[in-house]
Formats: C-alpha cells, structure tokens, sequence
C-alpha cells in the first residue's frame, strides 16, 4: 500500500474499476488510508466539499492519491422547474477540476422550489414533458461541465397519477435521449418497486445494459404505516438478503459494473464497510468467470 | 410544465412550511396520500435536524436532544435551507434561538450557538497565506505611520457577557468531568481561528479584542492603538503585534 504521507503523482481521471468500492465519510478518512483493509475505490458526495478550505479539502487531496475516486451529487435538483443553480455548477466543474473524478453522479429528482431546498431527493412525475425538461437541463449540465453524468434512480415513497412512463422506462429514454449514463441503485430499486408494486426483475431489463456505469448497494429500514410495509432507504445498515439477490440479477444482466457500498447512518467500522465491498466482489469475481 | 410547477410548489409547501394542502395527482395505492407525503415530510426534517445537530453539538448538549429538535423545526419554519451544500445551513440559529420564548431562561445560549458557528465557519474557510515578514522588516519608519494588516481568512471575533468559552469546552464530548460554571463571573472576548486544519479558540483580554477588531475592520496600527487607548492608557502594542504576527494570525499588511 501506498504511504499515506507521501504524495504519489496523481493519476489523472483514474478511470472507475468494474470492483467494489465505499462511500467515503469524514470519519473514515483516516481508516481509509492506514488500515491494510482497502475499498477497490471510494465515492464521496460532492456538496461536502464546496467549502473553501481546510481539512476536507485537503483530505480528500490525500485519499485521491491512494484511490480512484467518483463525486455523487445530492443537490443539483436537476428536477426542479428552478433554473439551475450556476453557483452550485461553477463549484462542482472546479472540484472537478481539483480531484479528477472517474465518475460524476446525481439523482433522477428534485431538491428545490422557489430557492428554497428540502435537501432530499424528491419523486418526479415520470411525463413526456418531464422528460423533455430534463433533457434539456442534462445537456447544459453535461455541457458546462464538459462530461457526461450519471443519473441515479431514486427511492421513492408515492407516485403520481398523471405519470405516463414507468419509472424504469423513462431513466432508459432519458439516458438515451440525454447521453446521460445510469447508476443503478439495487436498494433503490427494491425499495420503490417494494413500496409501488412494480416488478424489480422488469425494472432491470427495461434499463439498457450499455447505459449503466456504476451500481449502488445500501440497507434500508422496514416501516410500517396503516398496516402496510413501507421501505425507507435510510442508509443506516447492512445491505439486505434480498437486496443482494436482487443484485445478482442484476449482474447476470449487466455484466461486472463497479458497484459501491453506501452507509450513511449510524457508521460501522471501516472494515465491516470493506467486508461489505468484499461480498459485492465475490458476487463481481463469479459474474466476470462466467461470463468468461 | 404547469404541471410540474404546481405539484413542486405544493410539495415544498407541504414540507418546509407545514402547509395542510396535498398536491394534486399523488396515488394513495393503499396509503393515504397524506401519509405518503409525510414520510418526505419527516425525512426532509429530520435531515436539516441533524446538520444543525452536527454543526452545534454544544447547544444540544446544554439543552438535550428533545429541546434542539423543537429549536431546529423552528429554524426550519422560519430559515429554510437556500443552497444545494449544506455547509451553509444553519448560520441565523443564534438569531432564533435569542427569540425563542422557551429558551428565554438560557441567555448564554445565542452567544453560544454563535460561537459553534464561527467554529464551522472557521473549519470551512479558505486557506490563507504567511506574512512576507522580511517585507515588513524593510519598511521604513515612515510607512509605519500608514501601516495596517490582513487578519487570517479563518479569523472570527466574539465578546459575550457570558464564558461560553469555558462552556464551550466543557462540553465537548472528550470533555473530562462536567464542572459547574458559574454564569455570573463574567465574559470573555474570544478569536476563532484555523492556522492550518484544526480550529482554535483563543481567550483575549478586552485590549487585545479591540486592537485585532479594529485591525480587522480596517484601520491601520496607528488608528487601533489610539482606538484601545482611549479606554486602556497603558495598552503596549508590542507584546501582541508579536504573538499575532507569530502565531499567524496577520497574513499580510498594506500602506494606506
């Protein structure tokens, strides 16, 4: 392993290896250099590193010399029928800029209306007019960013009536028609498809396979409200039995895509995360020897 | 895009202002729509909840877990979030907290809470530069008479009739045993400041205070000294200038 006090020449763009990584939290940093358990890459979430300066920037420097990294997005609101904020653009192209992501990602949702933000991933409408909207706004993001995004299906706890397209079926038109790629999140998928009734295994096989770059798998917490189940993607525990099940279906699919391991909530150690990572490359290992 | 106007406008009504009106077009499917909407609803809140919670553990400490909840919803209601970065949240709290009728009794709280922001301010500033002190040294005496200086990017200010330095301490969670403090034994004037990752709060006495204020605001050495003077005959500058200067707290100096 790479000494954490020795600056290694960055590696430019370091593409995203098809291996399991972490989603990086602040409290891990340390871990994440000097323990001998390693993630095969790390996502962190963009907005934490908007601030001018000190430590976590500095952080960050540090990690991006041992790992290829991604920048998640949870604020672009790219959803929302605000005008895009510039600001928010302007500090993600020079952090960007700065760390040389091999991935940049955000939601298919909404966060803001009228300037305020709920800073939550809110559902969209699945309209042909959504999706015109939404075209437009990848193509000035992607744009002015100068590369393609990814865009993650979201979890989600209502519909709408008047939505047209499935869920499923619009990320696939939106990728297609935007150049967007996707990021599949499995527990995501579960989720909405738990809590709405869809089928998870239509859900995958409407999503084109050459459109999906990268795949999340996180834990999720069983509410029940007026005597229903009710998923909530909280982050807060180890990916579930059926989400992994779920997951190697989705490989057979789609073939070995990098795949990270989120937990926000209630943090484990650094190792029980890269054991996590570990089991997804089990599952990765085998899906590549197949198809091999 | 009516539409989606409408049902944005609605949502966010329903979440961040509390609104009783449900935005048309949601699928009950087995729950009512009301209920589907507040799971957003309590998930929206209890995240802003928690970044307060994160950027002010003291408060919740002097208050418990139930009081800071009460206090984030009304800083919600009343400061919801403007920017997609969190970073930025939360800096009215002390506002809200000094017009909160049930934290009326807490008066070193508002001092308090400002303090734990200046700390996050400070932890998230920009990195600032070291002071060309062979430059300084080739001023001439003349020059000195215009002579000012740049506090640190990271640097913050605060006086309090309170010692919510000492409160501040106490309550950090690797603080040793709690000891009681005695609110009425007077305040403090302190500096927030970042000199390279971790922030530090430094107790100054009430000249020092309005000499690096007054420098901070602007004016030149000449024009803080005579400021600290005027209430504090005997204030010698020197003793200060050097620690400041070495501790890295001036970056840099201008002629007027």
């Amino acid at each position: 392993m790479a000494h954490a006090n020795l600056k290694l020449p960055m590696r430019a763009r370091t593409p995203i290896p098809a291996c399991a990584g972490v989603g990086l939290r602040s409290q891990h940093h340390r871990d994440s250099l000097i323990s001998p358990a390693k993630a095969g890459w790390l996502e962190v979430h963009s907005e934490n590193y908007f601030g001018r300066g000190g430590a976590p920037l500095r952080n960050l420097e540090d990690i991006r010399a041992d790992y290829p990294i991604s920048l998640h997005g949870v604020g672009m609101s790219l959803g929302s029928v605000d005008e895009l904020d510039r600001n928010h653009l302007r500090q993600l192209k020079a952090l960007i800029t700065c760390i040389e992501p091999g991935l940049v990602s955000e939601h298919l949702c909404w966060s803001s209306f009228g300037g305020s933000y709920l800073n939550d991933l809110l559902p969209l409408p699945y309209t042909g007019a959504t999706l015109t909207f939404l075209v437009t706004r990848i193509d000035e993001v992607q744009g002015f960013l100068g590369r393609q995004i990814l865009l993650e299906n979201p979890s989600s706890y209502l519909e709408y009536q008047y939505s047209t397209y499935s869920e499923s079926e619009f990320l696939d038109e939106l990728s297609r028609r935007s150049g967007c790629g996707i990021l599949l999140d499995i527990n995501n998928v579960y989720v909405s498809c738990t809590n709405h009734g869809w089928n998870a295994l239509d859900y995958i096989r409407n999503i084109a396979v050459d459109q999906v770059k990268e795949i999340h798998l996180a834990g999720h917490t069983v509410n029940t409200i007026a005597g229903r189940n009710i998923l909530i993607d909280t982050h807060n525990g180890p990916v579930s039995e059926s989400v992994w099940l779920l997951y190697q279906s989705a490989l057979q699919r789609l073939g070995s895509v990098p795949t990270l391991i989120e937990w926000d909530a209630d943090l484990p150690s650094w190792q029980v995360l890269v054991d996590e990572a570990v089991k997804a490359d089990a599952y990765l290992e085998k899906c590549y020897e197949q198809a091999a | 895009m009516n539409r989606l106007h409408e049902t944005q406008r609605d949502f966010s009504r329903y979440v961040l202002q509390n609104s009783d009106q449900i935005p048309a077009g949601i699928k009950a499917n087995g729950i009512a729509v009301e209920q589907r909407l507040n799971i957003y609803r309590n998930n929206t809140r209890l995240g802003l909840t928690e970044v307060l919670r994160e950027v002010y553990p003291v408060v919740n400490k002097l208050v418990g877990d139930a009081f800071f909840n009460r206090l984030a919803q009304a800083y919600i209601n009343l400061h919801p979030s403007k920017s997609a970065c969190l970073l930025t949240f939360g800096g009215r709290f002390s506002e809200v907290i000094a017009g909160y009728k049930d934290a009326q009794g807490l008066a070193y709280l508002p001092d308090t809470a400002r303090l734990e922001w200046y700390v996050h301010e400070a932890y998230h500033a920009a990195d600032d530069s070291l002071l060309d002190v062979p430059a300084l040294a080739q001023l001439d005496a003349e020059s000195y008479q215009r002579l000012g200086f740049k506090v640190h990017l990271t640097g913050r200010f605060i006086a309090s009739d309170y010692p919510i330095g000492r409160i501040w301490i106490d309550n950090q969670c690797d603080a040793r045993q709690e000891s009681l403090i005695d609110l009425t034994k007077g305040g403090c004037c302190l500096l927030i400041f970042r000199p390279e990752l971790e922030v530090g709060i430094v107790s100054l006495n009430y000249a020092d205070y309005q000499c690096l204020t007054a420098l901070a605001s602007g004016l030149t050495l000449i024009r803080a000294v005579e400021c600290v003077i005027a209430t504090h005959p005997d204030f010698d500058i020197q003793p200060p200038l050097k620690q400041w200067l070495q501790m890295g707290l001036l970056t840099d100096f201008f002629i007027l």
